[in-house]
């Protein structure tokens, strides 16, 4: 009995530490979300370019990927806010669907553009510190990269966090959230943060990468999945509240660990999206509050 | 008056696209000179390492054909279709070589969902299709006349497993563990099968969604069952995270088989795979680099000229087929679709990935072989007659250095 009570310690502790990713994913589509109204399908395709960001310094200039991630963040800060002053900005007032079809073209150009400079092939790396298994007990262990990703996105993720609660720019993002044009009124340049809420965005999203990259593996489609999940994330939160998207990047994790360990692996994302249409057609305004960004 | 704009816009389009058919249909007309022969693989997608080894071994079969005359006096040339590792994109491939390109016969796809996807199409076509590397056994199982196969199927990975496992330590429980798609589930079947025969009880069967960064739960789950055998069915990128996070949570069984594919590509006991981790994995391999059939090393050599790298049987497997083409068209001396399908019934040709001779059903009976990692290589260790060397038991992860 007391070992199947350490196996699921060690799921639900397994489960926080992927969470903890999922939770860096899901808070900067939040945050494009709350503040633009745009739901970001690239995401996935934006995380695939700061994974291999990482992998080329760590490839070409031997880079540790805990530090090379952060010169993914940057790449992918200055990439968003480029891309929302270049493309997204003509379509802010037009529909929904105009920006589903435009975040959608852009991840299928960065997959296939990806594909054609780096080729199809999957790569991976390997150095000393991913084989180090920090051991709890004789039942529970933990794997130093996961512990690393961790405490990282622990520390950017609270950082995130402050920055929309407490600073300038964030009391800025909070008005444009809840209601851009007052916001304006209000002296506030809306394009100019929007471009950088978008670069924001980004950058959580190519620090998800880059940590994820050294546990993970890389080719063009990478990233694909993580939209979808990420999407996930940003429901259950509260559409765009981003203390929501953490913590439901986490339960997201826990949930998907201890159903693997209880029913079986195929049936974790078969919970995953029963979990999501239940919070949506139950509790449309997320499992954390209405409150936006 | 921006109405009349429109329809002249729409009626230069559609000139446009006749133009440009127009001027396809002549260049198809151009290479009426070449032997054009259909091939859809998964240059891109998730399988794309794997078309990618498929049109290397044509690139090198292509090479040694032409150089020695072509088929029936002409060159060939290859008509690739990339399927994206999708089985609708593999179906449309089917459609465009045999309505477009009017190719006699098609090679291909790599995975076993998307070459079960063909079948149909290639049987309502009439066109024959020679299946390199699906292993799956429902793709021989749909009665057409126009599916031959090169490889061996999941059966012959299952039985060549337990027969290995039976003769060295004859373990009695198995835990399977494989990805939830058609190779998956017929490796699983396959072995769900034959296993009980042997005396070995399928103590845990785990389906599971495969490109996922976290299967520590799913590991966890198979060591608390205590199986003594692990049987993977899993690609690359899936079987060295596997491997990883069987460590990491000490899943410790006294072997670590599978259904080839992931753990027996080249790249997996290296460090762009599993690395260490791949240490003592067993595998059933179609072929090795160093397999007894005489061309072997020849195109080992070739291969490892034109990409820098030693091949996989993923690759021999395409020049074997290419090679087979080859010889039924010559064979049957026609370029017509049934009379290449009637050729390749009576092919025998001995080829470096063994002999070839489709039986009744057009499955070629090939013989597997049974690889163990020793110092980051494959190493055959059985059948005996073929061994390389002996297999080495399989220490827990914490005995290992």
């Amino acid at each position: 009995m007391e070992v199947k009570l350490w196996q699921a310690v060690q799921a639900i502790l397994n489960g926080i530490l992927t969470g903890a990713l999922y939770s860096l994913i899901g808070m900067g589509m939040a945050l494009i979300f709350g503040v633009m109204r745009i739901v970001n399908f690239a995401h996935g395709a934006f995380m695939m370019l700061g994974m291999y960001a990482t992998w080329m310094l760590f490839e070409r200039l031997h880079v540790n990927p805990y530090f090379g991630f952060l010169a993914a963040a940057a790449m992918l800060f200055v990439l968003g806010y480029a891309t929302y002053q270049g493309l997204l900005r003509r379509i802010a007032d037009r529909s929904d669907f105009m920006q589903i079809l435009l975040t959608l073209g852009i991840s299928l150009i960065l997959t296939n553009g990806v594909q054609l400079i780096f080729g199809a092939d999957y790569h991976q790396i390997n150095f000393g510190l991913l084989d180090i298994n920090v051991r709890l007990n004789s039942h529970v262990s933990l794997n130093l990269p996961w512990l690393l990703a961790f405490g990282i996105t622990l520390v950017l993720g609270v950082g995130m966090f402050l920055v929309v609660m407490k600073s300038r720019l964030g009391r800025a993002l909070r008005a444009i959230a809840q209601n851009r044009y007052a916001a304006s009124l209000m002296g506030i340049d809306v394009m100019r943060i929007q471009a950088l809420s978008f670069g924001m965005g980004l950058a959580a999203v190519g620090v998800a990468g880059g940590l994820l990259l050294p546990v993970f593996y890389l080719y063009p489609g990478a990233g694909d999945q993580f939209t979808l999940k990420a999407f996930v994330i940003v429901v259950l939160g509260g559409m765009g509240s981003i203390g929501g998207a953490a913590i439901a990047g986490v339960v997201l994790g826990i949930i998907e660990n201890l159903t693997s360990l209880y029913w079986g692996n195929e049936w974790a994302l078969v919970v995953d999206f029963i979990v999501f249409l239940l919070v949506l057609s139950l509790r449309p305004s997320g499992l954390f509050g209405s409150q936006r960004v | 008056m921006a109405r009349v704009i429109r329809p002249s816009w729409l009626s230069r389009g559609v000139l446009f696209a006749l133009l440009v058919g127009v001027a396809c249909k002549a260049d198809s007309k151009q290479a009426a000179n070449t032997f054009r022969i259909g091939v859809v693989t998964s240059l891109t997608g998730s399988q794309a390492a794997f078309g990618q080894a498929h049109k290397n071994g044509y690139t090198v079969a292509i090479g040694e054909l032409n150089a020695k005359g072509g088929v029936l006096g002409k060159q060939i040339e290859l008509v690739y279709y990339d399927d994206q590792s999708k089985p609708d994109q593999a179906v449309q491939g089917v459609a465009k070589l045999v309505d477009q390109d009017h190719v006699p016969i098609i090679l291909g796809a790599f995975s076993s969902e998307n070459s079960r996807a063909m079948i149909p199409a290639v049987t309502a076509k009439k066109v024959p299709l020679i299946m390199p590397t699906a292993t799956a056994d429902n793709v021989m199982e749909t009665g057409s006349p126009w599916v031959f196969r090169i490889c061996a199927g999941s059966g012959g990975y299952a039985s060549a497993t337990i027969d290995f496992l039976k003769n060295n330590g004859a373990p009695k429980t198995m835990a399977i563990v494989y990805e939830n798609t058609n190779f998956g589930q017929a490796n699983a079947k396959s072995m769900k099968e034959l296993a009980p025969a042997a005396g070995i009880e399928i103590i845990d069967d785990e389906a599971y969604q495969s490109n996922s960064p976290d299967y520590k739960a799913l590991l966890q789950r198979v060591k608390a069952k205590e199986p003594e055998v692990v049987y993977f069915a899993s690609y690359l990128l899936d079987a060295t995270t596997l491997m990883r996070q069987s460590e990491q949570v000490g899943l410790n069984p006294k072997f670590v088989t599978s259904a080839g594919t992931g753990f027996a590509v080249a790249e997996f006991p290296t460090d762009k795979g599993a690395g260490k981790y791949a240490e003592y994995t067993l595998s059933v391999a179609q072929w090795v680099p160093s397999a007894k059939w005489a061309g072997s090393s020849e195109f080992d050599a070739a291969f490892t000229k034109l990409t820098g790298a030693h091949p996989a049987y993923h690759a021999m497997e395409a020049y074997a087929a290419l090679l087979v083409a080859a010889e039924a068209i010559n064979l049957g001396k026609s370029d017509q679709s049934a009379a290449i399908a009637d050729a390749l019934r009576k092919v025998k040709l001995d080829t470096p990935f063994g002999p070839v001779q489709f039986d009744a059903k057009g499955q070629n009976p090939h013989p597997l072989l049974v690889t163990q990692v020793q110092d980051a290589k494959y190493k055959v260790v059985w059948p005996a007659d073929v061994a390389e060397t002996k297999p080495v038991p399989t220490p827990a992860w914490a005995d290992r250095k």
